[in-house]
């Protein structure tokens, strides 16, 4: 069965639009919070978000949109696409040149590309809105693949020539970590020899401002304190946006390409609560499954994880729910890994999360440190017992676990090892 | 009535200009729709809502095509003939093609039915297109291809004496295109162990072209057609040979209707080798007559005769239908 690494990362989040400028948020426990301006209005309670810098994606018209100088985009590229096509796209574009893949590499028949986002809200609500007012014949005739789900797959696929098996996965918030787990399958089973993983989330007032209509924000204002995954006074999560590209190889690939790898991809787990439509089941049952099934999938014990970067979104429920199921796998064994949520820096990237934190695990994996869990002061005594750590470490984790957890109780744990 | 019978019939009918006055709100919506064009795009916009002059109507359509054409051939737009073409030679796609005909309907207040669009294939095609529908005239028939079958079935002229291979035929003139095999009887004679086409069969063929848009894409009066078996050459001027054809030249051939009046047609027509000039005539007149028609000319190839129903064969946005 063919191993799968991580050969290639590429960035567009809260905390940097590179890969430099992550690593370096990651070790600092730098956060990308801004007071967002539509939310400063007395109706939304919500007032913080994870803002994208150097990018403006704030009109419907793509044509008005700007990015940071060095990517060159053609106005056929980005007349289709959501703000977080675009952000894929340079992400895109920053991991090709990463993994030192050449035009060849990218478009032949081996190679394909899996995707996932929760589609662009400010789109469908604006081209939807002129199609009822205006009738079908004054819209766009790429209103719809610029804002259904699988826009971002659609446009990928197209602007890079993929030829191999590209689709895009719907499961919330677990939406790229299943992308990067089936990515993986593609390639351990000799199907494809390389697979782009891609997550991606507009992150703005549209997709953001539902979940308030949930009660899942954070109402702080201060963006210092909004997220605090695991701390006793978190009081919801805060939303972001961005795009993150991950590059997967076999082993067969990396090493005739002569590349080094961050990481292998060991193998993944999954399985679900069975429980409710949109809250965790109280004792992480399904998240516990997952983690075990990860573990026994790839023959890795418990004992050698030594980091578990979390899902934990800084809600009230989600959180503890997690920290029980980390419990029941590593703690009543005696086990701490060391645990933290780097979404106190990025913010919760919805579909996008479990792509870009998989990245941040390769990332930092090569860079040599382990990020902490920032913007704890009073850890919740529900989470008493495990190893949150509050403060970045300097040494490198060899066995990393991440866990990713989504709507209707779906829950992906995705193993990596330095290699 | 399918729909697309209606839509097609509909689209013959006179546009109805906008009666309302030009406020200054419409010149801002108009500012704004045209924000990413050339200025004097915008102001041939402005006096043709003003005044209603479809004079100030190509600006307005080169400019909004110029708008959505990649910068890298823009200049080929600058100084474009009529024939060129929108797929070939500027880049523009279906999709890119329903994006500029919302934004011109938009700004010449206008309405364009998706059946109206998949025969315009190149610039020139585009204008005489919104011009007819700003001055209420019918539109033009759309360009026809005429496969080589297609062709034999109409032409009076028949193998071994027939030069084309194949031929397309609009409203204005006909393209058409003929290999020279080597074959041809006169070549053995013309020239002795030298096969040269002879300028005089070259003259003959822009001739049969000719004949081929008189029954396939010229105007005729209601209940008749042009009698395939009137058509007769009478003269010919400013006829050059620019180059020699031999066996293995592929000769791209187009006459252009110049005037047409019972009982004369005039055309120019010319004969290129890829890119060089082979023949040039001036003026290639021909004789013809009406008769009356017994049946209703037949579609070809599912395009556009009103009433001939069948336009599914190729529908107008097939790549959105990937869907």
């Amino acid at each position: 069965m063919p191993r799968v690494f991580i050969t290639g990362l590429g960035f567009v989040t809260s905390i940097g639009n590179d890969a430099e400028a992550v690593a370096s948020s990651l070790r600092a426990l730098r956060h990308g919070f801004e007071l967002y301006p539509p939310f400063q209005k007395p109706e939304i309670a919500c007032k913080v978000i994870g803002t994208i810098k150097g990018f403006s994606t704030e009109s419907t018209d793509p044509e008005d949109w700007t990015w940071p100088a060095g990517y060159e985009i053609k106005r056929e590229t980005i007349r289709s696409m959501a703000p977080h096509g675009l952000y894929a796209h340079c992400a895109f574009l920053q991991a090709v040149g990463d993994a030192r893949l050449g035009e060849g590499d990218v478009s032949n028949r081996d190679t394909g590309l899996f995707a996932a986002s929760g589609g662009s809200p400010m789109l469908t609500y604006f081209h939807h809105d002129r199609l009822l007012k205006l009738g079908p014949a004054r819209c766009s005739p790429l209103g719809i693949v610029a804002s259904i789900v699988g826009t971002l797959n659609f446009n990928l696929v197209a602007a890079f020539r993929i030829q191999g098996a590209s689709t895009g996965f719907s499961s919330a918030c677990a939406s790229s970590a299943h992308a990067m787990a089936y990515a993986f399958e593609e390639i351990s089973r000799g199907r494809q020899k390389r697979m782009f993983v891609v997550g991606g989330e507009d992150g703005n007032r549209d997709a953001i401002l539902p979940f308030a209509g949930m009660r899942t924000l954070s109402n702080q204002s201060n963006p210092d304190l909004a997220s605090r995954p695991f701390d006793a006074a978190r009081d919801g999560f805060v939303g972001t946006g961005g795009g993150v590209v991950v590059v997967l190889e076999s082993e067969d690939e990396a090493s005739r390409r002569a590349v080094e790898p961050y990481c292998e991809l060991l193998g993944w787990g999954q399985a679900s609560d069975g429980y409710n439509v949109a809250i965790s089941h109280p004792d992480g049952t399904g998240s516990r499954m997952a983690m075990e099934n990860a573990l026994a999938a790839t023959g890795i014990a418990p004992s050698q994880v030594d980091y578990v970067n979390a899902h934990a979104t800084s809600t009230l429920i989600g959180d503890v729910s997690e920290a029980r199921a980390l419990r029941a796998v590593f703690g009543v064994k005696g086990l701490r890994p060391a645990v933290s949520s780097t979404k106190a820096l990025t913010g919760h990237g919805l579909s996008l999360a479990g792509a870009m934190e998989t990245a941040f695990c390769a990332l930092v994996m090569r860079r040599g440190f382990i990020p902490g869990s920032a913007h704890i002061t009073r850890l919740d005594p529900e989470c008493e017992g495990l190893n949150i750590i509050r403060s970045t470490l300097p040494n490198a984790a060899r066995v990393v676990l991440k866990n990713s957890s989504g709507f209707g109780g779906a829950n992906v744990a995705i193993l990596l090892r330095r290699s | 009535m399918p729909d697309s019978v209606q839509s097609n019939l509909g689209g013959t009918k006179p546009f109805p200009l906008a009666t309302k006055p030009f406020a200054p709100d419409d010149e801002a919506a108009l500012r704004e729709a045209l924000k990413r064009c050339s200025p004097s795009t915008f102001e041939a916009a402005v006096q043709f809502r003003k005044t209603g002059n479809a004079d100030h109507m190509p600006a307005v359509v080169i400019g909004v095509i110029e708008r959505f054409v990649e910068p890298d051939l823009r200049s080929k737009l600058k100084d474009a003939d009529d024939d060129l073409r929108l797929i070939e030679d500027l880049g523009i796609d279906s999709l890119t093609m329903m994006e500029i005909v919302i934004l011109v309907e938009d700004v010449l207040q206008l309405s364009i039915n998706n059946d109206e669009l998949r025969n315009l294939r190149t610039v020139g095609d585009v204008k005489t297109f919104i011009d007819c529908k700003i001055r209420g005239l019918p539109l033009p028939r759309p360009t026809k291809f005429l496969p080589i079958e297609h062709i034999g079935a109409v032409m009076p002229v028949q193998p071994p004496f027939l030069f084309l291979n194949e031929a397309s035929v609009s409203s204005t003139g006909a393209n058409g295109k003929y290999k020279i095999t080597g074959q041809e009887f006169f070549l053995q004679g013309h020239f002795k162990d030298n096969p040269v086409m002879p300028a005089s069969i070259m003259l003959e063929a822009l001739g049969q072209l000719a004949v081929l848009f008189l029954l396939e894409g010229a105007p005729t009066e209601p209940g008749k057609m042009i009698g395939s078996n009137t058509i007769f050459f009478t003269g010919c001027e400013g006829v050059r040979a620019h180059r020699m054809c031999k066996p293995g030249d592929i000769l791209t051939l187009s006459v252009k209707l110049k005037r047409m009046k019972m009982p004369l047609a005039t055309f120019e027509g010319a004969i290129r080798v890829g890119q060089e000039k082979a023949v040039i005539a001036e003026d290639i007149t021909l004789t013809f007559a009406f008769v009356e028609s017994a049946v209703a000319p037949a579609a070809i190839d599912g395009v556009a005769q009103p009433g001939a129903g069948d336009s599914s064969a190729n529908p107008p946005l097939r790549v959105a239908m990937n869907a």
